[in-house]
């Protein structure tokens, strides 16, 4: 209770003024705000407009702020914001015109390319043919013999010069056959095959290319091994002595064919150093761009005092991620100076190529590492959690408060209508029961926190799910804990959303009975205003005392208001006690009515406890009633004007408005089956204490974090009778206004942990600006 | 509409259709500054493309371990270029893209070279996109005389078209009657668009698009005049060349400032300043320069405690960004102010507004005689102000240019600018003017125009609107007059246009893309893109001017320059 009593206290977050739901950001509150209490702010209107659109400009202002900041760190159309039709702003274009020739390449190229691949195809299978056996350990004769039947030689009389140099072909110049093709060329031009190369081709295997010797004139063996320049130098001499058995002699078109085999062979193997290293750095950044996220989303989470994730993990995660950065900069590094020391230096663009890969590794570094915000430290951490907790704990309060006081209004209006009604019709109970059972009342709902446990799947749930997260993590699989964690936080913000809802649902409800309390009540007041004047004329005199009687009765009025205010107090202690309990205690909404209504009327003859109850304050007012009546020819206008709707409607006599409530209290009584007091001994005063069951129990602490014994002398019955609209409104303006004082503060707060000065003194400007009005208006209300 | 946008998904499509890994991006000399103008290195960097290779750039290595990209236009010689390429292939593999519709018979031989299973597409980004609203083909000198030189013509109708593709858009045409060359471009656009119905065969919009294409003739006053707004001072006063800006010439220039890029999708300044006035640009400099401030001590005096270093690192791109911003718009915003003193540009721009808007010939001549005499005007300046009085004041009763064309000698202005006074009447005189730019004719503009005289101007340097504005307003209000700019082809847009294209032949000027801009601004549902065959200052202006041939004031004699018409 003592928190309550200290209105100064700051609160941060974003709270939606009229239900204190705290919403992360302010667009998430505006849209709430909007959604939410658009339609229905109708008992906070009048006065409180001004102020809501004060309020509401103050956001808007801040939430340009924002907007500025959020778009001055992005880039590209979202930065420009002219206003009007910007042609930046032009609705998003689709892909212009695409027109693909890929089908006419394909047609183009297929018959080339199958050419192709035919022809190397054939050259391969004949070359594998021609190696398939011991070269070297057979006789001449017989390789001819085998060399013949893998292609037809051409005839020696039909090509009298060499194709391709034109020499005429004599017994110097001696014909050479392709063995591959069976032409004829000269020795010149004739060109031939390594045993190895062959196999290498044949084979199209890794382990040929280390053995690999490429003829001399291959342009692209850079690589030859010790091997291959001894072999290249026998070649050298059989080339000389016409023994080249361990060679196959074929003709420069088959050569040709056959090296640009070898060469995308070789492409397809070989990787050079570059593109590993790359394919490395290309990995980390992968693994950054998914960790990354992560790391914030726990960091931002734990820099708020936020449980849901652990510091240690959020600490590994952090160097984890960090050394992913180191690697991805000793990578780049590695690239940069690739090759630099080699004999020939690299071809400039190659070195152009790594510069530019270095550049944007440190272009992707700089962006994202910088932006990993750093961790609390495990004190800080320890207090972070600390405010967490109590902030928590006190928008659970003033969440709670604002359904009790909305409550508490609801039901001294009713008591005050029944007292009413009672006065006019039912005089015959003012002998009511004593008030010493006041107390009993009270008893179910100190009972009622573990009823409602039970009761709330969702509370259940998330008991569950915060014993899973525990054993996951025991059990460490760190995904599955994420899960769960992302499920809880889903479960938390739906049972905040049906806490906040119920409450927003109740005092709607609230909102709509009152209208029509009202109307009853000018209904009533209106007949009784009639029975008054006769009395006026018989006895104007009497009046007066009588009046003068009521300001004596008053002090005493207020005593039983304060008693089951303690009471409650005790209620709401127990309630804090636990999440889970608090819970139950609050809502009182229509969704939920069953849930309710059962807790409330536990006991049987708990309606008749209540009974009693609502008859001492029904007792106390009859007794100041009296007088008012006759006083209060005023006040069916004060009624008729601060809720027309009554005035407007022609409403029967006020039984038949009664009756319309009559339903809704068959329901609860249907809820609460067997409850004696479903047989009323006279129909019209008892749907009135019915409902007073529900103001007496969830009771009637006073409004926000005023001072709840203020309220209650402000809260005069009788004066609410008068003008119970701004009556009712005046308490929520300030309220209004303390929270914008605190939402003010937050946002102070913010700017300043931010260094946005100029912020903070358009901030304090505005915050002065608010407690100013707020002490006006107190001293005012005072 | 916005093109900028539109070039920018080409390229990137591009980009992504090519996988990951490492990349190259072959282009020529037109795609390079057409992919440089929407895309900034390290944006490109981050998506893999490393190097930027020029088709026709010979010392190219076999980099076996990158993918090729090839943007490029499909020109005979790009062609040529490709098949060589893709014979001797120096990338693992090529995804080709033409910037504009490609011969059959070029693709044919272009799949006979291939060996590597290209991909090859047409991407219509065949334009330069400077603003999300302006677009600009680059080409200074597009005619000859009063007529289309047969090679710019086919590039300026491949730019429209491709802009007509990349923006999906199959329009009508309207042209400007009292121009040749304006009726050419329209008919050959229609020939494009027939030939290629099944490229041009978008979604139907309820109104259809519109093209207006206009002559540069029209309105010659625009290029004429100072600019004090900052895109366009920039362009007027230093030059602006594919976002680039050349500062080597301003005295003590630091080395790094010595070419500066001003582009509205990377500097967040400049997007929100290009439209602002210079009075305007300076406060903001000024606040600019105090943010700077206010961020840079932090670095220099509060480093005492580890949070702050801490801020500060974690403030650091933006701050690195920010002192790149600063010292660039600085210098640039610096020189121009010099300039502005040195040459005396805010008493030669009030005369030059004078000239452009009012009819008091006689002030008028005082004035321009008044700054002939001025020392500090430079020859440049004096020049156009007599270009000006020319244009206004050709046919009226007391005209007294030969005087003036004798001060000008007088000053020692040479003979090249003396000559181009005459040359500018003939290029943009009464006679070929299609409407009449200073007197206006229907009621409604000249009660506009007295009211404005009794209100006084506002600003005397920016009084001036230019032609195109009236053009547009016209246009959009559906009362441009039929006779003046016919359709081409006999339908005709019954609804007001919702989605215009104009194309201004010789050259737009930023004046007209800030009228344009201000136009979309404040005209709800409708939409302009303006285009040009170049983007003119006031140099370039004259320069096209040259170019055209137009030295004598006979139109027959148009394609040999005469002598005799600049001793006038």
């Amino acid at each position: 209770m003592a928190s309550l009593d200290d209105p100064g206290e700051v609160r941060e977050g974003f709270l939606c003024p009229l239900c204190l739901k705290n919403l992360q950001s302010f667009y998430q509150l505006q849209s709430h705000y909007e959604e939410e209490h658009s339609g229905e702010d109708r008992d906070v209107k009048g006065q409180i407009k001004s102020l809501v659109q004060k309020a509401k400009k103050a956001k808007n202002r801040l939430l340009k702020r924002e907007d500025d900041r959020a778009e001055s760190g992005t880039q590209g159309y979202e930065s420009f914001s002219y206003g009007g039709v910007d042609p930046y702003m032009w609705e998003p274009q689709e892909l212009g015109a695409v027109r693909s020739h890929l089908s006419d390449f394909k047609k183009h190229r297929a018959a080339r390319i199958d050419h192709y691949v035919v022809e190397v195809n054939k050259l391969i299978i004949r070359l594998e043919k021609l190696t398939a056996f011991d070269r070297t350990n057979t006789e001449s004769a017989k390789i001819r013999a085998i060399e013949k039947s893998v292609v037809p030689w051409v005839n020696d009389q039909d090509v009298p010069f060499c194709p391709d140099c034109g020499n005429k072909f004599s017994i110097r110049n001696r014909r050479h056959h392709c063995r591959l093709c069976g032409s004829i060329m000269c020795k010149k031009c004739m060109e031939l095959i390594s045993l190895p190369f062959a196999n290498k081709l044949t084979s199209a295997s890794k382990d040929s290319l280390s053995t690999h010797t490429s003829p001399s004139q291959s342009p692209n063996s850079v690589h030859g091994s010790r091997r291959g320049s001894i072999s290249s130098v026998s070649s050298v001499s059989s080339v000389l002595d016409e023994k080249d058995d361990d060679r196959i002699r074929c003709c420069t078109h088959c050569k040709d064919t056959l090296l640009k085999r070898e060469q995308q062979i070789d492409e397809k193997e070989h990787t050079p150093d570059i593109v590993k290293l790359y394919e490395k750095l290309r990995l980390c950044m992968e693994k950054v761009d998914q960790k990354a996220p992560e790391y914030i989303r726990m960091a931002a989470s734990l820099n708020a005092g936020e449980t849901t994730y652990s510091l240690e993990h959020a600490s590994d995660l952090r160097v984890e991620v960090q050394k992913v950065y180191e690697l991805i900069d000793a990578l780049s590094k590695k690239i940069l100076t690739l090759g630099l020391n080699q004999d020939p230096p690299p071809h400039p663009n190659t070195l152009r190529l790594q510069r530019m890969i270095r550049y944007s590794a440190t272009l992707f570094v700089q962006e994202k590492l910088l932006g990993l915000m750093s961790l609390p430290t495990r004190e800080q951490f320890e207090e972070l959690k600390k405010k967490r907790k109590q902030e928590m704990e006190r928008k659970r309060i003033l969440e709670r408060q604002v359904v009790l006081e909305s409550q508490q209004r609801f039901e001294e209006r009713r008591s005050d209508l029944a007292s009413r009604a009672a006065n006019g019709e039912v005089v015959s109970l003012r002998g009511g029961p004593a008030p010493l059972r006041k107390a009993e009342g009270w008893l179910p709902l100190s009972g009622s926190p573990g009823q409602s446990e039970d009761s709330d799947p969702l509370l259940q749930q998330i008991h569950n799910i915060t014993s899973f997260i525990r054993q996951a993590k025991a059990a460490g699989r760190t995904d599955e804990v994420r899960t769960l964690q992302e499920n809880l936080r889903q479960l938390q913000d739906e049972y905040d959303q049906q806490q906040t809802e119920k409450a927003i649902e109740l005092s709607r409800r609230q909102a709509e009975e009152e209208d029509l309390q009202r109307e009853q009540l000018q209904r009533l007041c209106e007949r009784e205003w009639e029975r008054e004047r006769e009395q006026f004329r018989a006895a104007s005199l009497h009046t007066r005392t009588r009046s003068l009687d009521f300001r004596e009765i008053r002090p005493f009025q207020l005593e039983p208001g304060r008693e089951p205010r303690t009471h409650l107090a005790y209620a709401l202690d127990l309630g804090f006690s636990s999440v889970q309990s608090s819970a139950a205690a609050e809502p009182p909404a229509p969704s939920s009515a069953l849930e309710p209504a059962r807790v409330w009327s536990g006991p049987p003859a708990l309606g008749q406890e209540f009974f009693p109850q609502s008859m001492i304050s029904q007792q106390n007012e009859l007794a100041s009633l009296n007088p008012f009546y006759e006083e209060d020819p005023s006040s069916p206008t004060a009624g008729g004007t601060t809720s027309p709707p009554a005035a407007e409607h022609s409403f029967g006599p006020s039984v038949s408005i009664l009756k319309e409530y009559n339903p809704f209290e068959e329901e609860e009584e249907e809820a609460v089956a067997g409850n004696p007091f479903t047989n009323p001994d006279s129909p019209a005063p008892n749907p009135f204490d019915e409902e007073d069951e529900h103001p007496h129990q969830r009771p009637s602490s006073p409004p926000v974090p005023g001072n709840p014994f203020e309220e209650a002398t402000c809260t005069n019955p009788f004066e609410m009778d008068s003008d119970s609209g701004p009556e009712g409104e005046e308490p929520i303006e300030e309220e209004l206004l303390l929270q914008q004082i605190d939402n003010i503060k937050a946002y102070i707060f913010d700017a300043k942990q931010c260094g946005r000065l100029d912020e903070v003194e358009v901030l304090t400007e505005n915050l002065r600006e608010l407690k100013r009005t707020l002490a006006k208006q107190k001293r005012g209300t005072d | 509409m916005n093109v900028v946008f539109a070039v920018k998904q080409y390229v990137s499509k591009m980009i992504e259709d090519s996988g990951p890994g490492m990349k190259v991006l072959l282009m020529d000399k037109e795609t390079t500054g057409i992919v440089s103008m929407v895309y900034t290195q390290s944006e490109i960097l981050q998506k893999e493309v490393y190097l930027f290779e020029r088709i026709d750039s010979q010392n190219r290595e076999i980099m076996k371990h990158l993918k090729a990209i090839c943007f490029l236009r499909p020109t005979k010689e790009n062609v040529d270029y490709l098949i060589q390429e893709l014979r001797r292939p120096k990338y693992s593999i090529y995804f080709i893209y033409f910037s504009n519709v490609i011969s059959k018979s070029d693709v044919k031989s272009l799949a006979e070279a291939d060996e590597q299973e290209v991909v090859a597409e047409e991407f219509y980004g065949d334009y330069i996109a400077v603003n999300p609203h302006l677009f600009s083909l680059n080409i200074l000198g597009c005619c000859q005389g009063r007529n289309w030189d047969p090679a710019q013509l086919s590039r300026t109708t491949q730019g429209l078209t491709a802009l007509l593709l990349s923006l999906k858009k199959c329009p009508m045409i309207r042209y400007q009657l009292s121009s040749e060359a304006a009726k050419r471009l329209a008919e050959c656009v229609k020939q494009v668009i027939t030939k290629e119905y099944e490229l041009f065969e978008f979604r139907r919009t309820e109104v259809p698009p519109l093209l207006l294409i206009l002559d540069r003739c029209d309105d010659a006053i625009t290029p004429l005049l100072n600019q004090w707004t900052y895109q366009a001072m920039v362009h007027e006063l230093l030059g602006i060349n594919n976002n680039r800006i050349d500062l080597s010439r301003v005295p003590g220039i630091s080395k790094d400032l010595r070419e500066v890029v001003l582009s509205a999708e990377n500097d967040e300044f400049y997007a929100n300043n290009m439209y602002l006035n210079f009075a305007e640009i300076g406060s903001n400099i000024k606040n600019l320069m105090e943010d700077f401030q206010k961020k840079k001590p932090k670095e220099q005096q509060k480093l005492e405690s580890i949070a702050d270093m801490k801020a500060f690192v974690e403030n650091y791109p933006q701050f690195k960004k920010m002192s790149g911003t600063v010292s660039k718009h600085v210098t640039v915003v610096g020189e121009l102010s010099r300039l502005v003193s040195e040459r005396n540009l805010l008493e030669v721009s009030e005369v030059e507004q004078e000239l452009a808007c009012q009819n008091d010939h006689s002030s008028a001549l005082q004035n321009v005689k008044r700054l002939l005499q001025n020392p500090k005007v430079t020859e440049f300046d004096a020049a156009r102000l007599v270009m000006l009085y020319a244009l206004h004041y050709e046919r009226h009763s007391s005209n007294s240019l030969p005087g003036l064309m004798m001060d000008l000698r007088n000053k020692g202005v040479s003979e090249k600018y003396r000559k181009l006074v005459s040359a500018v009447v003939e290029y943009g005189g009464k006679r070929v003017r299609g409407s009449d730019l200073f007197s206006p004719k229907d009621a409604v503009a000249i009660t506009k125009q007295f009211l404005k005289g009794l209100k006084g101007v506002e600003n005397v340097y920016t009084q001036h609107q230019p032609f195109l504005h009236e053009t547009l307003d016209h246009l959009i209000k559906g009362k441009l007059k039929e006779n003046v700019y016919p359709y081409l082809g006999p339908s005709t847009l019954r609804d007001r246009p919702q989605d215009i294209i104009v194309f201004i032949i010789g050259g737009a000027t930023y004046e007209e893309a800030l009228t344009v801009y201000n136009l979309n601004r404040t005209t709800p549902g409708v939409r302009i893109v303006l285009g040009g065959t170049t983007v003119h200052n006031t140099k370039s202006f004259l320069e096209e001017v040259l170019a055209s041939g137009l030295h004598s004031r006979s139109r027959e004699s148009s394609q040999v320059p005469s002598r005799s018409a600049s001793r006038r």
